[in-house]
């Protein structure tokens, strides 16, 4: 223990190596302080909506009168709460949306409503825990351990230390884990405080943190296997510097055009077009043809699928479901190209620590694009099961009752 | 001053010598004109498809058949937003946002399908663009070319010489100063080289050359900086640590730590949320399907007296046409009261990751381009602007057609009587109220005036760092 103390002792003493722990304190304090605002913004927003949401669908039930209308005219909100863990990365939250309020009507022309925030944030990006762990402190190592030899060259101590420790490993090794170990501890302690303000479950918080001391120690002996060269402080930094540039900057971005490219997914803007087709040509077209596929996906309702009038809520409710049909195969080119690209990321994210580290955290958190896509999935399902409580109402027709609203299918989010 | 030039002159043949500033500098080089070249092709390609997805919509919207206008409301349209020619220097906000917006009666859409959100995940970093490796990578090479631009001389004792020969520390720092400018000047090339395209491609020459006048300055600001702790500092070492230090606080956290404050400072509602109230408030204002809604039992009275008839049968036009129009211009109202709050609340949030600039060139820079090259927020809001109104003139259009060429009478027995709904079809010919849509940013003066604020800071930056550096070249002992 007694080299450790030393070496403690010794940085203590180094106002350079003091700077860079302390700094590295108060960012990952900063980072964690305003992820767990931001999730608690979002927590709040969902529990003031969900009771305004109430409210509106009261209120707009309470002025319908026939079965129809209520299904027209009644907005569910769902919703995916943020994660214990989504403090420490936000990801995804910000470019997709956590909120949709779905009606009866075509699910293609609600679901793809973009929540977005100030576009400012999605291109910048927030300072979040996860891009510090991930793309920050790999630098402020750097510039922690990058001179401990080729200082002491410098300074002409080296080979006598050398000499004196015997042992070059004996000497080396303690005064670098410290460093390191100090760096790991004031990038840590604020996140498991926040951690623990925001009862994140254990095994999450012990595998993001040992998914930090990897990634750092990953970096330590990249600085290590530089640092044993011979070289001017000033040229292994260098070095090192492009190191990172390299891995956390260039090749993510690399990785993320190339596979942009060789992925693509259909023009988002095409679903729209062909849902809105079908749903507006259905006026004018026969009732039967709309009908005939509707029918074809629900047989059950055959008996009592025959539309005379100019105007009917089935009929006008059918269409809208034939409109989303005609979209599905677009619609899961779309979803399939997305899980393709976020596959393809998985694999080239082995090539960067910075891209794995982030993606880590953000598969933890929940916030990554699979979480998302399986928030859109729920959205879906919820809107098949207001359709199985609809269909019945609008195709049997029985005497209006609001009380039957009472058994409304309820959004419940999976977490 | 040929004194200055010969410092410069010894400096630039150490750098051309240095293996590591050559590979470095090729590195980016190549960055540079690879990443021009593949995001001038791909927004080219952009705005031609942008520009006939657009023609394409208003022809299949003016190729409907005769029906009743109404469906014609709900059919809707679409906007799109054709990248302009700078963009492809800074493509700015055109990933996050969507480029397209359906625009139908009662409902402002937003733009959807941004490409952000069907992207790869690798991690932190947007994509690479001509414009983020000007602002994130130009200045970390012109750190490892000139970190040690003085100490050099210091470490290897040549400053000591150059001193006693009575060579002035102010000339010293010129000659200095113009060697990092000439390396500077040298990747100015491919910025002056996309502006000129873009004003080959109708931009207007003022916001092009400010856009290269505004690199310039970023590119003078680091290379002060850097010749600033090459003077105060004692060795390379630390000058590098300390240069690398800052290039890692201003390029990556400071923008940041702007956004999060922005967003923890103003609290501007997603636009679901304000959906939903102003849904509640719209409920208010009535149903304009349903012309029987109670909310306007007072423009009817205020109706019927004007053409002095006892009720809505007897007046010369549709009475529900008129509550189309009517309740139309009510909702848009409200609609437009809350997108400009929420518009109004998004830029005050930018406003103040824009103060951040003070702390970061590297922000401000990035503020002033994607103003320049009209891909910013103010853009963007433009464009929601723009299209707005274009929806809400088509639409009236329509509901005016509803009111004046259809039979109340017939109108409201369309429901049940097949010959009344064939009389409610409008020709197809009236279909041509609409409007062609071609967007285009603001005019240059007016991103210019936009632009002042970033650059001003970005020359304040310069003025400090001048100070410093003078400051520094006087106290320069050996």
């Amino acid at each position: 223990m007694s080299p450790l103390l030393r070496e403690a002792r010794f940085m203590l003493r180094d106002r350079g190596a003091l700077l860079w722990i302390v700094l590295a304190f108060l960012l990952s304090a900063a980072a964690t302080g305003f992820g767990i605002a931001e999730v608690r913004d979002q927590r709040a927003t969902i529990a003031a909506l969900l009771e305004e949401d109430a409210k509106d669908r009261a209120e707009a039930l309470a002025n319908e009168s026939d079965w129809g209308g209520a299904a027209y005219g009644a907005f569910h909100l769902t919703y995916a709460p943020p994660s214990r863990l989504a403090f420490a990365a936000l990801g995804q939250r910000d470019t997709a949306p956590w909120l949709h309020r779905v009606r009866m009507l075509a699910l293609e022309g609600q679901i793809h409503e973009a929540d977005t925030k100030n576009a400012d944030f999605g291109l910048i990006g927030r300072f979040d825990f996860a891009f510090l762990a991930a793309t920050v402190a790999p630098l402020l190592l750097i510039l922690l351990l990058h001179d401990l030899r080729a200082g002491e060259r410098v300074g002409g101590r080296h080979d006598l230390l050398v000499a004196t420790a015997g042992q070059a490993s004996r000497l080396w090794l303690p005064r670098a884990f410290v460093r390191f170990a100090g760096l790991a501890l004031a990038l840590l302690v604020p996140f498991w405080a926040g951690a623990l303000i925001e009862a994140a479950p254990l095994g999450a918080v012990l595998a993001a943190s040992a998914l930090v001391l990897g990634a750092l120690g990953l970096w330590w002996l990249m600085v290590e296997a530089v640092g044993r060269r011979l070289g001017t402080p000033a040229a292994l930094l260098a070095a090192l510097v492009g190191t990172w540039l390299a891995l956390a900057l260039l090749l993510p971005a690399v990785a993320k055009a190339g596979i942009e490219a060789m992925d693509p997914v259909p023009n988002g803007a095409q679903i729209l077009m062909l849902q809105r087709e079908a749903v507006n040509d259905a006026w004018d077209k026969p009732k039967a043809a709309t009908m005939e596929p509707f029918l074809a996906r629900h047989p059950e309702w055959r008996a009592l699928g025959t539309v005379d009038k100019p105007f009917a809520w089935k009929w006008y409710f059918a269409f809208q479901q034939v409109g989303d049909m005609k979209a599905e195969p677009i619609v899961s080119a779309y979803r399939q190209g997305r899980l393709a690209r976020d596959e393809a990321a998985r694999g080239a994210a082995f090539l960067s620590p910075a891209s794995l580290v982030e993606r880590e955290f953000e598969r933890l958190a929940g916030t990554d694009t699979r979480a998302m896509i399986a928030y859109e999935d729920r959205v879906r399902a919820f809107h098949a099961e207001l359709r199985a409580f609809h269909y019945p109402l609008l195709f049997r027709e029985p005497a209006y009752d609001p009380l039957a609203f009472d058994k409304l299918p309820r959004y419940q989010p999976s977490r | 001053m040929s004194a200055a030039l010969r410092i410069a002159r010894e400096e630039w043949r150490l750098w051309a010598r240095s293996r590591v500033v050559l590979l470095a500098g090729l590195i980016v080089a190549v960055l540079v004109v690879v990443t021009s070249t593949l995001s001038t092709l791909s927004i080219a390609g952009e705005a031609q498809a942008r520009a006939a997805q657009q023609a394409s919509a208003e022809a299949t919207f003016l190729a409907q058949p005769d029906r009743h206008p109404h469906r014609m409301v709900h059919y809707g349209h679409y906007a799109f937003r054709t990248p302009p020619p700078l963009a492809a220097f800074d493509p700015g906000v055109d990933a996050v946002t969507g480029q397209s917006i359906f625009l139908e009666g009662h409902r402002q859409n937003t733009a959807m399908f941004a490409d952000t959100r069907a992207g790869a995940d690798l991690g932190g970093f947007a994509a690479l663009t001509p414009a983020s490796i000007y602002q994130l990578l130009l200045p970390l090479l012109l750190i490892i070319i000139g970190h040690g631009v003085l100490l050099r001389e210091r470490e290897s004792g040549t400053l000591a010489v150059l001193l006693a020969q009575g060579q002035s520390a102010m000339a010293l720092a010129g000659g200095k100063a113009l060697a990092l400018a000439g390396v500077a000047a040298m990747f100015m090339l491919p910025v002056a080289a996309l502006a000129t395209y873009g004003v080959a491609n109708g931009e207007p020459a003022l916001t092009a050359a400010l856009m290269v006048a505004g690199y310039g300055l970023y590119l003078a600001v680091w290379a002060s900086l850097i010749l600033a702790v090459s003077l105060w500092l004692p060795q390379r070492s630390v000058a590098l640590g300390v240069l690398v230090f800052v290039w890692l606080l201003v390029a990556l956290v400071v923008p940041r730590i702007g956004i999060n404050a922005g967003s923890a400072a103003i609290d501007a509602p997603g636009k679901i949320e304000s959906d939903l109230v102003m849904l509640a408030q719209q409920r208010k204002l009535g149903d304009g399907h349903n012309a029987a809604d109670p909310a306007f039992v007072a423009l009817q009275r205020q109706v019927l007296e004007q053409y002095g008839v006892d009720n809505v049968e007897q007046l010369p036009m549709n009475w529900r046409g008129m509550v189309a129009g009517y309740s139309e211009k009510k909702l848009t109202d409200l609609m437009n009261d809350h997108a400009e709050k929420r518009m109004a609340q998004e830029a005050a949030q930018s406003r103040i990751v824009t103060l951040f600039g003070l702390a970061s060139p590297t922000l401000a820079v990035g503020a002033a381009s994607r103003t320049l090259a009209g891909t910013d927020l103010a853009t963007h809001h433009r464009f929601l602007r723009e299209s707005e109104a274009l929806r809400f003139d088509f639409v009236q259009g329509l509901n005016e057609l509803h009111a004046n060429r259809l039979t109340y009478a017939d109108d409201a027995a369309r429901s049940s009587d097949p010959e009344a709904e064939a009389r409610t079809r409008v020709n197809a010919a009236s279909w041509r109220l609409l409007d062609d849509f071609r967007f285009a940013p603001d005019p240059a003066p007016a991103r210019a005036a936009r632009a002042a604020l970033p650059l001003a800071m970005l020359l304040g930056w310069l003025v400090v760092l001048g100070g410093v550096i003078a400051a520094g070249a006087r106290r320069l002992r050996p």
